[in-house]
């Protein structure tokens, strides 16, 4: 059985740089695809992602494992760091060659436009809402490890996703009515 | 649309995307960085320690009233026990802003303010004043900036002892010849 984020945590704040990759290694895809698909934006994530890991090295001690798994500690910091940029940058607007994929079957395109139209659905949403969907529907979080992510109580998760996958199908619905007619 | 079919779509997305991630630069700028927060705990472990070891020293050897009588004091370690009033001292501004004493037969000297050694400090009515050396790396400890080929010099210190003899706050001497 693999070791524990949290014993890994441990091990890297002595300085075990073994430790450190594997837990980096372990963690990085979900944050960085959190802050993708919050932002749209491969290159932020990017950063996103290097900021958060460096948070962990510089104040990893801050973890409090009663407040929730390590894996929504570091969401939390990604939120944080994410509504900077956004308030910053105000992105949302998706590079579409950066989600080309290798396929070019008639079958796969019409389902990757799908996929397209979904995703920029998602990065449309207000903020609140977004990374509830993003964080439950996408990356399959659960509402209590959500809720420690977005400091917010359980309940409020749940409204959230519900009214932000009610708003997507609204968006969702519009658009495939502009594409028939 | 119903919202089963919201979820069915995003899950399509999210399938899509479950291989997305950081690229490896990412991990290598991060280990780089986990080296040298590594190097400089360990400086930083080394300053703790010869702080320790040389306020330990100070009030082993200087600290009077000790039977028998204290010894001469170490050459070059200590000099010249100084009684203070400490709560004075101990208003700590934690800045670099610097006070001058003047001395009509040395160097003039430049301290800085006091940086406190305990937190949360003990109640305190009286102290001394010792002079030390310490590695430059020392300085560091309070988040006192210090060049990297600079850390392993020798600088002045003086540093507060409490009655009980626990060093309780520290400052820094340099000698500025005009």
């Amino acid at each position: 059985m693999s070791e524990s984020d949290e014993k890994l945590l441990g091990r890297m704040l002595e300085g075990d740089e073994e430790a450190f990759t594997a837990l980096y290694r372990r963690r990085q895809g979900p944050v960085y695809r959190f802050a993708l698909h919050m932002t749209g934006s491969a290159a932020i994530a990017e950063d996103v992602t290097q900021e958060v890991f460096l948070a962990l090295i510089e104040s990893g001690r801050r973890f409090d494992g009663s407040r929730g798994p390590l894996l929504s500690f570091l969401y939390g910091i990604a939120r944080n760091r994410v509504l900077r940029r956004i308030e910053k940058e105000r992105v949302t607007e998706p590079a579409g060659e950066e989600y080309a994929g290798g396929e070019d079957l008639l079958d796969d395109l019409t389902r990757r436009e799908t996929v397209e139209q979904v995703r920029r659905a998602v990065l449309s949403l207000p903020e609140a809402y977004r990374e509830a969907v993003v964080l439950c529907d996408l990356e399959n979080t659960s509402y209590e490890d959500a809720a420690a992510a977005l400091e917010c109580p359980v309940g409020t998760v749940r409204s959230r996703l519900s009214r932000g996958r009610a708003m997507l199908a609204q968006k969702l619905a519009s658009h495939m009515a502009r594409s028939v007619t | 649309m119903s919202e089963d079919r919201v979820v069915e779509a995003l899950r399509a997305l999210s399938e899509q995307d479950a291989s997305r991630e950081a690229s490896p630069e990412v991990e290598a700028r991060l280990r780089v960085q986990f080296q040298s927060r590594g190097r400089r705990r360990a400086w930083r472990r080394t300053a703790v320690w010869a702080t320790a070891a040389a306020a330990a020293m100070v009030v082993f050897f200087a600290v009077p009233n000790r039977k028998p009588p204290a010894p001469a004091p170490v050459r070059g370690v200590v000099t010249q026990p100084v009684v203070v009033q400490p709560e004075a001292a101990l208003a700590v501004p934690v800045k670099t802003a610097r006070r001058v004493r003047k001395s009509a037969t040395r160097p003039q000297e430049v301290v800085t303010d006091f940086f406190p050694l305990m937190d949360p400090a003990p109640p305190f009515e009286r102290g001394q004043l010792l002079r030390v050396e310490l590695p430059a790396s020392a300085m560091q400890m309070v988040g006192l900036p210090v060049r990297e080929d600079r850390l392993a010099d020798s600088v002045q210190a003086d540093v507060l002892v409490g009655e009980e003899g626990l060093p309780r706050a520290i400052r820094f001497v340099s000698f500025e010849l005009k």
